[in-house]
């Protein structure tokens, strides 16, 4: 039974169409005209008990709205969202002690007390008994070392202090189920991964079921197995990390570095996409020709110094699809 | 049983609120204490000018200084209250427009208890009060009221019953909060006259004014009917005499209201921030 089911969630928004100019604006006033948006225009998915999912799309696309529905902020236009076999929005407080969520962009801290204080409020708003609340309070400073912070006033911390802070806030009473909106958002290198590594310990430990949505392709990359893609309100890729680099990433770069320059290098299913003297890079679609097959040929006929092979990241498909480079519906293409 | 849990969480909810809040207000000492301070001469300047003005008659139409200013502790008074446990309410689209009723809904408490509970203007609350406090110790014994057992239940809940009925005007303007409209300004508007309107006995006014201080905006149920109940000016005669005890009433029911309304309208909340996308 899965722990999240979305079925044909829609959300629509009236938006006053403004005109130019003073006399628009007036208009406007007096006869407001409006435009109907549909910021989500059925997306159904469903996310089973201990999955990892990255929720991921361009600015825009309606990942935030989904969010905010599933976790009963929005009430949907239309549509069922079932969380462990509840709606968040008609039993909103039931819903709310099994769920956690983490703002990357806004905190639910205290901004002028301790950490420790907001700590102490959730125990008490989540009715978590003292066993299970130290328990937790343990692990996740020794995790997220937040005990060196956790009597300073959350507006002298670090961003990277704040952020596991709020993560652990959200955590303490154990939820089900943790929508993390950017939780690296704006974080060095070393911060990022630490939270990641929390993370994927504390979905193995415990089982929580994660949902996450990001603009760093690490984060899911390196967190979850699963990806929807959405955009323009509608999924457009559902499915595993592994699989969107099958499909998309079907091809290899690979950079040959030649004793002395040649011309007109052709071979079946490589493309030349970059020439600089001896230095050349070709793009090989791996259905047409192997890349073992293009370096046995290379090294047999041609004098070669240095050979790399790049696999394409999952960045640059992900770029590809936001920019339409990929379509993703073969039925339309 | 249950109900009584409830309430009995609901209280303790509100102290660890309003012990965090104190932490706060403690961190600013002086700004906080100024704050104050000037809230307390705004308003004791308001009082001035009235005591300054009427010191000239002997009285008006057979209100007496005292009387008047005991009148007007009603209001300082309520308001102080008010402040204790609304302050949330007052100060809703800051509430929505800081993110921090997304938070709220994501919690499992109630929602008006969280609004109730989150925020506390210390300031506004002893400001108000210590006002109001000069003047009902000043006037309270020198208008003649018998303090008996059952005038100080009176004035008590009548006390809490007009504090509701601020509560609910507040509450029904943070309602277009929902629909994304800011009212602030036209509700302080009409919030802020009617107070100053109720400053004064309504007999003074026009029919068409008391009528809507008892009708519309019903702060003449904040001020002028519990004072008349202590003081029983023989122009009660105007007024039926049913309208002494409506304040708990009139809170209530229209609390009720607007909650109801209120609760209608969290179905069109749009959030905030990015919440568009």
């Amino acid at each position: 039974m899965a722990f999240i089911k979305s079925e044909n969630l829609v959300k629509e928004y009236k938006i006053n169409v403004k005109k130019k100019g003073l006399l628009g604006a007036i208009n406007s006033l007096l006869i407001p005209e409006y435009k109907i948006k549909k910021a989500v225009d059925n997306i159904s998915f469903s996310i089973e008990k201990g999955e990892m999912v990255g929720f991921i799309g361009p600015n825009g696309a309606g990942k935030s709205t989904t969010v905010k529905m599933l976790t009963g902020i929005l009430v949907p236009s239309s549509g069922e969202i079932s969380i462990g076999g509840l709606s968040p929005y008609k039993n909103r407080k039931a819903v709310a002690s099994k769920i956690g969520v983490v703002f990357g962009q806004r905190t639910q801290l205290w901004w002028d007390l301790p950490v420790i204080d907001t700590f102490d409020l959730l125990k008490f708003i989540y009715k978590i008994p003292d066993k299970e609340y130290k328990k937790n309070l343990d692990m996740f400073s020794e995790l997220l070392e937040i005990h060196k912070f956790m009597n300073q006033p959350v507006r002298q911390l670090s961003l990277g202090q704040r952020m596991r802070a709020d993560i652990a806030a959200s955590m303490l009473h154990n939820p089900e189920m943790v929508f993390f909106d950017e939780p690296t958002i704006g974080l060095d290198v070393v911060a990022k991964e630490r939270i990641r590594e929390f993370i994927k310990y504390i979905n193995a430990e415990k089982g929580t079921t994660m949902l996450f949505t990001t603009h760093d392709m690490q984060d899911i990359e390196k967190t979850c197995n699963r990806m929807i893609i959405i955009d323009n309100g509608t999924i457009i890729y559902d499915g595993s990390i592994h699989e969107i680099k099958h499909r998309f990433g079907n091809y290899r770069i690979v950079e040959v570095e030649f004793q002395k320059e040649y011309k007109n290098l052709s071979f079946a299913g490589v493309k030349l996409i970059n020439s600089d003297g001896n230095r050349k890079k070709f793009k090989v679609d791996q259905t047409l020709m192997q890349v073992t097959n293009l370096i046995n040929e290379l090294t047999q006929k041609y004098e070669v110094q240095d050979i790399t092979i790049q696999e394409p990241e999952i960045e640059q498909i992900i770029r590809d699809i936001y920019q339409g480079g990929i379509c993703l519906d073969k039925n339309v293409c | 049983m249950k109900l009584l849990n409830n309430t009995f969480d609901t209280i303790r909810l509100f102290a660890r609120f309003t012990k965090l809040n104190l932490k706060i207000t403690l961190e600013y000492k002086l700004d906080r204490t100024l704050t104050f301070f000037a809230i307390f001469c705004r308003e004791s300047v308001n009082v001035l000018v009235i005591y300054f003005i009427l010191k000239k008659f002997i009285s008006i139409k057979g209100w007496e200084m005292n009387e008047m200013l005991f009148l007007y502790s009603f209001l300082f008074l309520s308001y102080s209250l008010f402040v204790a446990f609304f302050t949330g309410i007052r100060e809703f689209d800051s509430v929505i427009y800081s993110g921090e009723f997304d938070r709220l809904l994501i919690r499992p408490v109630g929602l008006l208890t969280q609004i109730i509970c989150a925020r506390m203007d210390h300031c506004a609350f002893l400001g108000h009060g210590a006002v109001g406090l000069i003047l009902f110790i000043k006037t309270s014994t020198s208008v003649g009221i018998q303090w008996t057992p059952t005038n100080i239940l009176y004035y008590i809940v009548t006390l809490v019953g007009a504090a509701i009925i601020q509560a609910s005007l507040f509450m029904l303007s943070s309602c277009f909060n929902f629909w994304a409209i800011r009212t602030t300004n036209l509700r302080n508007m009409i919030f802020f006259n009617s107070r100053r309107f109720a400053g004064y006995p309504i007999s003074f006014y026009p029919a068409l004014i008391q009528n809507l201080l008892i009708y519309v905006t019903p702060f003449a149920f904040v001020s002028y009917f519990p004072a008349q109940y202590f003081l029983r000016k023989p122009e009660l005669s105007l007024f039926w005499d049913g309208f002494l005890y409506m304040t708990p009433i009139v809170g209530v029911a229209m609390f009720a209201l607007v909650y109801m309304l209120w609760k209608n309208g969290l179905k069109h909340y749009s959030s905030s921030g990015t919440s568009m996308y």
